[in-house]
């Protein structure tokens, strides 16, 4: 499979979190075209090559917006035509697949892959409840909401998530 | 689903045409137009080809959203049981129907709410002798 990006936004719409470069690298298959919103919270990131452009920098975090308003008001039209207990799983296009998982406090997992793979909302569920919640919601010094990644982008959650990815999910 | 009046539909639909250039816009890998061959030197180029698609299927918990542009850009969206199968062939032949009794109906105007008993009743029947 392919992985493109990852993100995560908390309930303000900031992205907490958006890594598109970093664990896509780490897959096994061929290998994804440069993403041109590569914007890595970390700043001493090793993959800063692309994002240390202004330009890059600003169209990352419009795809972002872009991604964010997107879900958002995708769970609202879905919320509109199946009942307030239907959850938005993911959508896909020919060319790649939007996986999407809510947590009860509002928490939004967006991940893009290629088309091939199933739904991968367990996935995302294990990424929160055993990287995220351990890691981030647990460290002491973190603080409580994540403008801009701080906190999130702690190295202990990344490699973990790196991990994850590259071993977890299928292949 | 939701029974929705006219207005709420209206509306979805405005939204979804928007998320639908968005889902396009969004697109990580956009398919590579190829290369310069022989064979193909005696066609036009088609515009329509290599260019990324919207959304194709939405999956929710309860139900399945299956999306079909046509190359004039006409979206037929299909909601289905999200287990059902041959959604294709399913959109195709709607898709056919549509021609014959919409697009051929010489009172029909194009851009407008299709009012056609014909197409009404081919696409119940068809429906009910699918399920």
């Amino acid at each position: 499979m392919v992985l493109y990006s990852f993100y995560i936004f908390d309930r303000h719409s900031t992205s907490t979190y958006s890594n598109p470069a970093a664990i896509a690298r780490s897959l096994s298959a061929p290998t994804p075209p440069p993403s041109s919103f590569s914007k890595t919270p970390r700043p001493a990131s090793t993959s800063s090559t692309l994002s240390s452009t202004p330009a890059a920098r600003a169209h990352a975090s419009d795809s972002e917006k872009l991604i964010f308003g997107l879900v958002f008001s995708l769970r609202n039209m879905v919320h509109k035509l199946g009942g307030t207990d239907d959850t938005f799983l993911s959508y896909r296009t020919a060319e790649y697949k939007l996986h999407y998982y809510e947590t009860p406090t509002r928490m939004k997992f967006v991940m893009l892959t290629d088309t091939k793979l199933n739904n991968l909302r367990p996935y995302l569920h294990q990424i929160w409840a055993n990287l995220y919640v351990e890691y981030v919601v647990k460290n002491p010094l973190a603080p409580v909401e994540h403008p801009g990644g701080i906190g999130v982008a702690n190295e202990l959650f990344e490699r973990a998530l790196e991990l994850f990815v590259s071993t977890a999910l299928p292949a | 689903m939701q029974k929705l009046n006219s207005n709420d539909l209206l509306m979805l639909a405005g939204s979804f045409h928007g998320m639908h250039a968005i889902t396009k816009q969004l697109c990580p890998n956009p398919p590579v137009p190829p290369a310069f061959s022989a064979p193909a030197a005696n066609l036009a180029p088609s515009p329509f080809t290599h260019r990324p698609t919207g959304i194709e299927v939405l999956e929710t918990s309860q139900f399945r959203m299956q999306c079909f542009q046509t190359i004039t850009g006409i979206k037929f969206l299909l909601f289905t049981e999200p287990q059902q199968p041959n959604i294709d062939t399913t959109m195709k032949k709607i898709y056919e129907l549509y021609a014959d009794f919409v697009m051929k109906n010489p009172f029909y105007t194009v851009e407008m709410p299709i009012r056609c008993e014909k197409f009404d009743r081919a696409l119940d029947g068809f429906i009910k002798l699918r399920g």
